[in-house]
């Protein structure tokens, strides 16, 4: 698989529900023909085991899964979205994202940095840096140009 | 890695999930290890002159001492300067005279800020909201029985789970051991106080409760984010641009404040009390405390780290069970001593006035209430309102109005209880009494030698279920903290501060009473600081919705669902 500039089959975009990742989403709507191409993944971390509606079992991976496909049709609401595929997974970001595109051999994954560093880096560790690790495709990381 | 993918993404989770079990798995293993390696050192020295202090709590305990200095001088400061003076007794309850002037020696009575602040924040919500919690009680039963739930509402449990969650981290040892406690320092007329205090602080959960609804963080997942962290940050944020930065600073310290009480109150004290409560019962020797410790620290790993979930579900859900069984058997002990009630009822509201000097003067009787009580209710803390975010509803005055009955329950009632067995059956003033929680079994020994089973078995579920409730709090605070640095950063770290949580329980066995109580109290009581502040910064607001929640109820508009 090589990377060049020519127009992408199919384009990997995780969205965090934060500003850089649907900037990157823009950008990435320019690498594909039509926003079919385009497939959006969020990845739920998994909750914790004392959560109230985990207690109570009235929470579980089935109804994050609904929430959260819903939270994200209702951001992805323009014209220039119809036709995404939205794919919910659940535990680690980094190797869920990068599973997801070799499950459906993505050509691209792109993906924003927030650029922390120090101890933030440490503790957290950069998913970006870790989807770059584990994934089988290009990955494209979009630096603080959006902030 | 591997190549080979199922076209489902199920398979992949199952055993992404199982690896990421080991790793935690190993981590507690080598908490367990270190613990155990440093536990046989101690058993191995027991020709020291004191064998019944393992060498944890030889190197621990002076690490504590020093925390509790710092964290003493600001949460202790007397505000009352040398006004209030003591005289003091020696042991045969003599005066004692200094030698220098011959004049009787007086002690100051302090009066802590924290204390301060906990009661005049009490009393001021309570007239703030117009006596809410009183006038408010029945329609509070009738929420709690589920008149007024609807399915639709955001949210994630129903008001009565919510207060069940509530309460499996409110009731512990604090209504056991907490009230023994209260009566070794302030003698009976604390309970006095503290019952007081618990009428007033019901109107601090109240304003906490409706805080925490009103300004709560809706996950793309369905789940709530809430608590004093999340509505003194949004809360002060909708204020307007000046309180913003304010409300921010209170958000940040309340977060790190209920890390430290998760483990200091809601872990270590409630670990200490359940293994000298265990010790006492079944002869269980002191120097093996490590070992307990490290059973302890097992069982609430499991479900922390572990994430099984059906034990941490079962022990929320058995505690309003334990609580009734803890009741019936306090009301045989009260019942078996029937004829003492009356003079016990008029020994704790005499002492709660008289000046007795042993227990400090009317106001050391006072301050020992009002401390113990926020510890057993946890009213003015805030951390009930982080369960009570969850709650299904579109009015955040109702969940205040459920969120009410705790302090009721848990200090009106079950320390009542508890205060009313230790008392009957005499075993008050023993002074050889000395852990709060063996006072408390001797009580109930007077009556049944095999209630002190009975009480053990609560005493370590009450135990158990706190801890695991207060390592959510806890929690709460880290992944609020850490949401700051990206989406989702806070669960996905959160592990860094459940293993601290297990080093925790097992720190909490080994330790003395003395020090680990301070520890407690002074995490604990620590929080009612930015909550107390923060809450009645935001009263105004909350008055607005709290009176045109009560015309609407009054009007007749919210037709109940029965």
């Amino acid at each position: 698989m090589n990377i060049t500039w020519l127009p992408k089959k199919s384009v990997v975009v995780p969205l965090d529900f934060s500003d850089f990742s649907f900037a990157a989403l823009e950008q990435a709507l320019e690498f594909v023909d039509s926003p079919e191409g385009i497939h959006v993944v969020h990845v739920l971390p998994r909750l914790s085991p004392m959560e109230p509606g985990v207690i109570w079992g009235t929470i579980d991976d089935d109804s994050r899964r609904d929430h959260a496909i819903q939270a994200l049709k209702d951001r992805l609401t323009g014209q220039e979205y119809r036709g995404i595929t939205i794919e919910i997974r659940f535990g680690d970001a980094a190797r869920q994202v990068a599973r997801y595109a070799e499950e459906i051999h993505a050509d691209l994954i792109v993906v924003p940095s927030h650029g922390r560093t120090g101890a933030s880096h440490v503790l957290i560790g950069s998913t970006a840096e870790r989807i770059v690790r584990n994934s089988h495709c290009p990955v494209l990381v979009l630096r603080n140009a959006y902030r | 890695m591997s190549s080979q993918f199922a076209p489902n993404g199920a398979k992949h989770r199952s055993v992404r999930y199982l690896s990421m079990k080991m790793i935690l798995g190993c981590g507690i293993l080598l908490i367990i290890l270190i613990s155990a390696i440093t536990g046989m050192t101690a058993t191995a020295q027991q020709t020291s002159p004191e064998p019944e202090k393992s060498a944890v709590s030889k190197v621990l305990d002076p690490a504590l001492e020093k925390i509790n200095g710092v964290l003493g001088t600001v949460l202790m400061y007397n505000v009352s300067g040398d006004t209030f003076q003591k005289s003091v007794y020696d042991e045969d309850g003599e005066p004692v005279v200094d030698p220098d002037t011959g004049e009787l020696k007086k002690e100051t009575i302090a009066v802590p800020l924290i204390v301060v602040t906990l009661a005049v924040g009490a009393v001021f919500f309570s007239f703030w909201y117009r006596w809410i919690t009183i006038r408010g009680f029945k329609h509070s039963i009738d929420i709690i029985r589920g008149h007024y739930d609807d399915e639709k509402d955001e949210g994630e449990i129903s008001h009565f789970r919510a207060l069940t969650s509530a309460l499996s981290a409110t009731v512990g040892l604090g209504n056991i051991a907490g009230v023994a406690i209260a009566i070794q320092q302030g003698g009976p007329g604390a309970v006095f106080w503290m019952m007081t205090m618990a009428v007033f602080g019901m109107a601090s959960k109240f304003s906490s409760c409706t805080l925490s609804q009103l300004y709560r963080q809706y996950n793309p997942d369905g789940t709530i984010s809430g608590g004093p962290m999340y509505y003194l940050d949004l809360g002060f944020r909708a204020k307007g641009s000046f309180w913003a930065p304010i409300g921010k600073f209170l958000a940040v310290m309340y977060a790190f404040m209920v890390m430290g009480g998760s483990v200091g109150g809601g872990n270590m004290f409630q670990a200490n009390q359940a293994f000298k409560a265990f010790s006492d019962t079944f002869n269980y020797p002191e120097k093996y405390d490590w070992a307990f410790g490290l059973v302890l620290t097992f069982l609430v790993g499991v479900v922390i780290i572990g994430g099984i979930r059906r034990i941490g579900a079962a022990t929320s859900r058995i505690v309003p069970s334990m609580c009734g069984l803890y009741i019936v058997a306090s009301l045989v002990v009260i019942g078996v001593n029937y004829e003492k009630i009356p003079e016990s009822l008029f020994l704790i509201f005499e002492m709660a006035f008289t000046q007795n000097a042993l227990f400090g003067g009317m106001i050391g009787v006072i301050v020992t209430g009002v401390t113990r009580a926020a510890f057993s209710n946890e009213a003015g803390l805030g951390s009930a309102a982080i369960a009570h975010a969850a709650a299904k509803t579109d009015e955040p005055v109702r969940e205040g109005l459920v969120a009410m009955i705790e302090p009721f329950i848990d200090t009106i009632i079950v320390c009542l209880m508890t205060s009313l067995v230790v008392i009957v059956s005499g075993v008050w003033d023993k002074k050889e009494l000395a852990d709060g929680v063996i006072m408390t079994s001797a009580a109930f020994d007077t009556v049944l030698p095999w209630f002190r089973y009975i009480l053990t078995i609560c005493i370590f579920l009450f135990a158990y279920s706190t801890m695991i409730s207060w390592c959510y709090y806890g929690e709460r605070g880290w992944i609020y903290l850490l949401d700051h640095f990206g989406h989702g950063a806070g669960l996905r770290s959160v592990v860094v501060f459940r293993l601290v949580f297990v080093f925790f329980v097992f720190w909490g066995t080994v330790n003395e009473l003395t020090t680990v109580l301070t520890f407690s109290d002074m995490m604990i009581l620590s929080m009612a600081f930015p909550n107390i502040i923060g809450s009645i910064l935001l009263a105004p607001t909350v008055l607005k919705i709290v009176q045109d929640y009560w015309r609407r109820f009054k009007s007749g508009e919210m037709i109940p669902d029965r």
